[in-house]
């Protein structure tokens, strides 16, 4: 019991503690003033706006102190409530309509909130009232009148900032929609054309109040950023308004009692009228010679990735051209040869941005410069030139030189003729970014598909040494086998002596030489068969010859023959005057076939 | 790109497709390398395949030709002509380069699977040298062997250097003998293939109504086994076998 009595103490101190804490807090209030625009004419109207931010959910209303050259009406008001981790914050905003009555400069500084009787001032502006009432020019005053004298409820007003622009300068076309009664829904526009003109949609800007003929209209903008691509008159189309607006006819109807109360709306068409814009060509005086076209304000920087590198190794160097103008048409700077770089366009990136209704931004451009020597190398100022409207003159914008130190790595070969060879880069890791580039060198054609194996070259160097080879062995087995055999030697030897002989024995053939011949004959046989059958001719009897050849078992026929002839030359080498001219003939003809005849036979 | 630039080179195609008849090699080729240096690879692709149609090939060539078909964007094509050239150059470093990096690029990555450690022992080998340089590597030694035997056979000098000069060269032209051979059959018997198709689907079976075995991507480099009709049967680096439409694939 005491137990519980003491937990629920415990719980009620720590209750107090936590309530004590939140109301020890402070409660502060932010107190945010601002105003739509900080200078506005007599005859338009200021919205000014409060912001109340604080840490509790019931915020007090501000207060607004009588300002006397202001007619100050409340537009509403918008709350905001967010809790997180456990601490409410909420923001109130509050919205007045500030109707001028005099010109002047006013500073609005005493809106103020109080809450447990402390005072949070909010911060102090400033606004200017223009006498002359800028905003309304006779135009839109005309504009506003309709036909029978009255002036109308709603209309669309187109108008550009320049009707004399130059080539690529910017116009700034402004579509507003007046409206002095409600509009349902979101009004829908027809955007005008803009044939000849580079176009930008820059935007709807917010709703603002404007007195026109003395009625009150809320505007709506829609601005665009004109770029005209061409000389000479160009118009700017109608721009066409639909929307549902509030009828301040009444109805026929004498039953439709609900008419009025839920404002019944009727559809509308409005346009506004074309626009003839005159475009000027830029000055040829003063034209630079790099100039290529770009209109506007621009400057140009120059940064490279490192400053330090081995040759065959890249620097990627970032050129930014950012200004204002129409920064997507701008032309690319100028990058010169360079001796000791290979260059590569890597990569280009265009941001347009806004600076009020002036359209700019930032073009970068990303180049390679590749090294190509060791040394302190250095990327010249690139200059970009460019026309600048504003005061009609050509202007030059240039980046710094830069110097990169290139180093010389180990085992650096310099090779000037064909780039990206037998560098450095010998692995293929994440370092490679690209491919290498293409060799220069046109050298070494040779005939497609040919394989060395089977060219005629090829083949002859290699075939030649086997027939060499070849030749000679056999040459030398041949040597080796005459030398080695006498009798083979001879027996190849035989035809040519007996042959001899026998064109000896023809050139005598004749009975006035009939010795002669027959001894040649006789010897040209004997020779012929001792030479065949391997023995010495000298002293060879016919006997003996029939006795050899029949021991070597020759044809009879043959040996017949051969010993017949023999003894025909013997007769005739003792009685030549009995030899008559057809016995030399025969004699002949015989010797001749029995040498073939021997010839054919192969004695073992 | 607008329209502009693309009329451009419709227009450059045009006038070099009249302008190309009658030109030699040299002339095309360093055309080509003036298209590339521009920037006009598609200028550059019809130089260098016009170059290559008067019938005369260069490692330089085929790698170029290979840079400008990689930077139109076409991986198959450039992988073919890499390995072109790198069989007319093995040893160039550029070229290996180039055709990892392209490598790279494809989207459907094979690693290579080792079955043969002899065989790759032996490609390892025979890889860096050009068929020529082994040719002529293997001529010498059998000339100088042919040498050696005409002097002992045919010349009668048979000393101690003659002698063993011959066993060496014998065991040299074996050696270079077979490893030309192996080279020779690698290259030019041993037909390879690479995907130049985007959506090349490699099936089961010689037909398209086949099961899908796998899909493969340009520049996937494939061995050719077997053709049936207008399909190849091919083997991939890891091993995996199917069949492509001949179309799909270009021989190297």
């Amino acid at each position: 019991m005491i137990r519980n009595a003491a937990i629920m103490l415990l719980f009620a101190f720590c209750l107090w503690a936590v309530a004590e804490d939140v109301s020890a807090v402070p409660q502060t209030i932010n107190v945010q003033v601002s105003l739509d625009r900080d200078t506005i004419g007599l005859n338009e109207q200021g919205i000014l706006t409060v912001v109340l931010s604080g840490a509790s959910q019931d915020l007090p209303v501000p207060q607004i102190p009588q300002l006397e050259k202001f007619e100050i009406y409340s537009q509403g008001r918008s709350s905001n409530i967010s809790i997180t981790n456990g601490q409410v914050s909420s923001s109130v905003t509050y919205r007045y309509l500030l109707q001028p009555l005099s010109a002047g400069t006013f500073v609005i500084d005493q809106i103020a909130v109080v809450e447990n009787n402390q005072r949070f001032k909010g911060n102090a502006v400033e606004l200017t009232v223009l006498k002359s009432g800028t905003a309304t020019p006779k135009q839109t005053e005309e504009r506003s009148v309709a036909p029978d004298g009255k002036t109308k409820d709603y209309f669309l007003e187109a108008v550009v900032d320049k009707k004399n622009p130059y080539v690529n300068e910017q116009v700034t076309l402004t579509v507003k929609f007046y409206t002095a009664v409600q509009h349902f829904g979101t009004p829908e526009l027809d955007e005008p054309a803009t044939t000849g003109f580079w176009t930008e949609v820059i935007g709807n800007s917010a709703p603002y109040y404007q007195k026109v003929n003395g009625r009150n209209f809320r505007v709506i903008e829609r601005k665009y950023a004109l770029f005209p691509a061409q000389t000479g008159d160009l118009t700017i189309g109608r721009a066409t308004l639909h929307a549902t607006v509030a009828s301040n006819q009444r109805q026929k109807d004498p039953f439709d009692v609900f008419g009025d109360f839920f404002g019944r709306g009727v559809e509308v068409a409005i346009s506004s009228d074309p626009i003839r814009v005159n475009v000027k060509a830029i000055p040829d005086a003063g034209k630079p010679k790099d100039f290529s076209g770009s209109i506007g304000r621009y400057a140009i920087s120059a940064e490279p990735d490192k400053r330090a590198v081995d040759v065959n190794q890249p620097v990627t160097v970032k050129f930014e051209i950012s200004g204002t103008g129409n920064i997507k048409t701008i032309a690319d700077p100028v990058i010169p040869e360079l001796p000791d770089f290979r260059i590569y366009r890597a990569a280009t990136n265009e941001s347009v941005s806004r600076s009020g209704d002036k359209l700019g931004g930032t073009k970068a451009y990303e180049q390679v410069f590749i090294p190509t020597r060791p040394g302190t190398l250095e990327i010249p100022a690139i200059s970009f030139s460019f026309f600048d409207p504003s005061d009609s003159k050509y202007k030059l914008a240039s980046t710094r030189p830069i110097t990169v130190e290139v180093r010389k790595p180990e085992g650096y070969i310099a090779s000037p003729d064909v780039p990206f060879s037998g560098g450095p880069d010998r692995s293929i890791g994440s370092g490679a970014t690209d491919i290498r580039y293409i060799k220069e060198a046109s050298s070494g054609f040779t005939t497609t598909g040919e394989i060395i194996l089977f060219q005629p070259i090829y083949l002859v160097v290699n075939g030649l040494p086997v027939i060499a080879l070849i030749g000679l062995v056999v040459l030398r087995k041949r040597r080796e086998h005459l030398s080695a055999n006498v009798g083979y030697a001879r027996s190849r030897g035989a035809s040519r002596e007996a042959r001899r002989r026998l064109a000896q024995a023809r050139t005598l053939a004749s009975s006035a030489n009939a010795v002669q011949f027959h001894t040649e004959i006789s010897r040209a046989v004997i020779s012929w068969i001792a030479d065949k059958l391997n023995v010495s001719p000298h002293g060879l009897t016919s006997d003996q010859i029939q006795e050899l050849l029949s021991n070597r078992s020759a044809d009879f026929a043959l040996i017949t023959d051969i010993s017949d002839l023999l003894k025909r030359c013997d007769y005739a080498r003792f009685a030549p005057s009995s030899v008559s001219e057809a016995d030399i003939k025969q004699s002949m003809e015989t010797a001749e076939q029995v040498m073939t005849r021997i010839e054919g036979v192969r004695f073992e | 790109m607008n329209s502009r630039t693309v009329a451009t080179i419709i227009l450059a195609i045009a006038l070099i497709s009249c302008s190309v008849a009658g030109q030699t090699t040299e002339e095309l080729f360093s055309a080509g390398n003036n298209a590339y240096g521009n920037r006009l690879y598609d200028s550059a692709v019809l130089y260098y395949s016009a170059a290559l149609k008067t019938g005369k090939e260069s490692s330089a060539l085929y790698f170029n030709l290979g840079n400008a078909w990689f930077k139109s964007g076409d991986l198959g094509r450039a992988m073919v002509n890499y390995l072109k050239a790198e069989r007319l150059d093995p040893s160039d470093d550029d070229i290996r380069h180039n055709l990892e990096f392209a490598r790279q690029f494809s989207t459907v990555q094979m690693e290579g699977v080792e079955l043969n450690p002899i065989s790759s022992f032996i490609n390892a080998i025979v890889g860096p040298y050009r068929l020529s340089a082994w040719a002529w590597w293997s001529s010498l030694a059998f000339v100088l062997l042919l040498l050696c035997l005409i002097l002992r056979h045919g010349l009668a000098i048979s000393n101690a250097v003659v002698r063993s000069g011959v066993n060496v060269l014998v065991v040299a032209v074996i050696l270079l003998g077979g490893l030309t051979t192996w080279k020779y059959r690698s290259e030019f018997v041993d037909r390879r293939g690479v995907v130049i198709v985007e959506s090349a689907t490699v099936y089961t079976g010689p037909s398209e109504s086949s099961d899908v075995e796998l899909q493969a991507a340009p520049g996937l480099v494939v061995e050719i086994l077997g053709q049936s009709g207008e399909f190849y049967s091919v083997l991939f680096a890891n091993k995996r076998r199917g069949w492509m439409k001949s179309t799909q694939v270009e021989t190297i």
